[in-house]
């Protein structure tokens, strides 16, 4: 992996909780709805927005890697 | 049927089927203030939403922001009691606004995270097989208190490392604290047994962990202290919360959902054809159809309008699940029942800031409940007479649920 992921956040699931931005502030945001968006370019650990993504209690963040498009997280098989 | 008082909310209409009320309450005004309780009532699904993710024009902060003695009333002489309750209730995680909101949350929120939960299931697969392999037998019993209420303090003794052979004490603590949400005059002597109770019970735990912390919830709470995030008081309260929070709510899911499935058969039989597969989706159809919260509070910070009305600072303000719930602009058909709906975007949990910390938890012992129900049992049958709730706006709580079954 070279180090860029991709992000997704599917807005059916986010309930706006805030934790992935308070958590990496570098690569999300809320839009006007209080939803989350990701950051592109973003800048943040990529550790850091994996955490993110597990922090988040509804599942709504998707994170691949940007070269190769293998799902980081969630994890494969969950 | 007539509803002499309108804003009567606890009227026995209101409290026996508060979907109709709110609905006809949701098509008048989705704002709407009420006169008899000086608060507003927000029962339109986007009103909800909009409100729960602008924690800053909407403070958690209750307990501490609004004064008046307790409703239904209570004996004259509890009323000291009644300011213990306050206290109690105002240092927890969901009375806070941020920032202290998001440093205490930010401290226990990965012991939640749904892989983290995940790896409970076998636990609460077998919890919830030991408790039916013992009533089965019986042939008949009530859900509420021998099966709902015994679930859930299993589950979270265990994560916060109790003993086994104090499940029993820490069951019956979470059981008095349940009168937070009754109406008996004399409901706040059991309620502050059970508070005295789990903060005593607490504090020697709270002390050890935090010389010697294990991988438990009061291990995190404790640690916390150190940190300095928590005050030792709101160590104590909130393992209070944690113990509570997940009680009366989950037993509400387990009973209202079986209720709905007893009285739509069709939907039952469905959830039996392929239990371990429906269980997921029928569970968010409990949880939207009859939800174990109705409603919650907030209170404006500053003037702000919502649904075309000015709501002032200071104001309180109910959201309503159960009215949210069965939004026709969000739900098709809503009175139905239909545990494959999909997408399904109930708000019984919350939203925003304070979405519920224990969600993957709630639904995975509604979960494996209902699985191994429809995996055991071919129909369930009421016993008894009338059903009775809880004359509660906050909780959507039987009385209690009696069935029989034939083998
Ligand atoms: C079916 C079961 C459950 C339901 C329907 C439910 C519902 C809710 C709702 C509606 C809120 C938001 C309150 C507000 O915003 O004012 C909430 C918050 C909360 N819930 Fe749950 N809950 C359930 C189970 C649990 C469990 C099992 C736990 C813990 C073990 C738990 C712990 C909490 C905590 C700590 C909060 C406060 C979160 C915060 O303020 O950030 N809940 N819950
Ligand atoms: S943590 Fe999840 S629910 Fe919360 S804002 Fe981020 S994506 Fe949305």
């Amino acid at each position: 992996m070279d180090g860029r992921v991709r992000i997704r956040v599917d807005h059916g699931l986010c309930v706006g909780n805030a934790m992935c931005v308070a958590l990496a502030p570098g690569a999300f945001a809320h839009n006007a709805d209080r939803q989350s968006e990701p950051l592109d370019p973003y800048d943040e650990a990529v550790d850091t927005i994996l955490d993110a993504a597990a922090s988040c209690p509804t599942g709504a963040i998707r994170v691949e890697d940007a070269g190769t498009g293998e799902w980081l997280f969630p994890p494969r098989g969950s | 049927m007539t509803v002499v008082d309108l804003d009567d909310l606890f009227a026995e209409e209101v409290i026996a089927d508060p979907y109709g009320y709110f609905a006809r309450l949701r098509e008048r005004s989705p704002v709407h203030w009420n006169e008899r309780f000086g608060l507003w009532i927000v029962s339109g699904h986007a009103e909800v939403v909009w409100l729960l993710r602008h924690h800053e024009l909407f403070s958690s902060a209750v307990i501490r922001t609004t004064s008046g003695p307790p409703y239904p009333p209570v004996d004259p002489e509890d009323l000291p009691l009644f300011d213990e309750i306050r206290s109690f209730r105002a240092d927890q995680l969901v009375e806070q606004d941020r920032p202290e909101h998001l440093r205490m949350r930010g401290l226990v929120h990965q012991y939640f995270t749904p892989q983290a939960i995940e790896g409970w299931r076998p636990f609460v697969r077998a919890a919830v097989a030991d408790l039916l392999d013992d009533i089965q037998p019986r042939g008949s019993m009530d859900v509420m208190t021998d099966l709902a209420a015994a679930l859930p303090v299993q589950i979270i003794g265990e994560m916060m490392g109790v003993p086994r052979e104090d499940r029993g004490h820490l069951r019956e603590m979470a059981d008095q604290i349940l009168y937070i949400n009754r109406g008996e005059p004399y409901r706040l002597r059991p309620l502050v047994e059970g508070v005295r109770g789990i903060l005593e019970y607490a504090e020697p735990l709270a002390r050890e962990r935090a010389e010697r912390p294990g991988d438990d919830l009061i291990s995190l709470l404790a640690q916390g202290e150190r940190a300095g995030v928590f005050t030792h008081n709101q160590v104590l309260v909130n393992t209070g919360l944690l113990l509570f929070a997940g009680h009366e709510t989950t037993m509400n899911l387990i009973c209202n959902g079986l209720l709905a499935f007893m009285r739509h058969p069709e939907q039952w039989r469905r959830l039996r054809l392929d239990p371990a597969e429906a269980a997921r989706l029928a569970t968010e159809e409990c949880l939207r159809f009859d939800p174990p919260v109705k409603s919650t509070q907030r209170v404006a910070t500053q003037d702000v309008e919502l649904g075309g009305r000015l709501i002032r600072a200071g104001d309180r303000i109910r959201w309503i699940i159960a009215a949210a719930n069965r939004d026709p602009a969000v739900f098709p058909d809503p009175d139905r029942f239909d545990i494959g709906r999909q997408p399904n975007p109930h708000l019984s949990f919350g939203a925003g800031i304070h979405y519920c910390l224990g969600v993957a938890l709630a639904r995975l012992e509604g979960q494996e409940v209902f699985r191994a129900l429809a995996e055991r049992f071919e129909a369930f049958e009421l016993t008894g007479a009338r059903l009775k709730y809880q004359p509660s706006v906050q909780f959507r709580s039987l009385e209690s649920l009696p069935v029989t079954w034939s083998a």
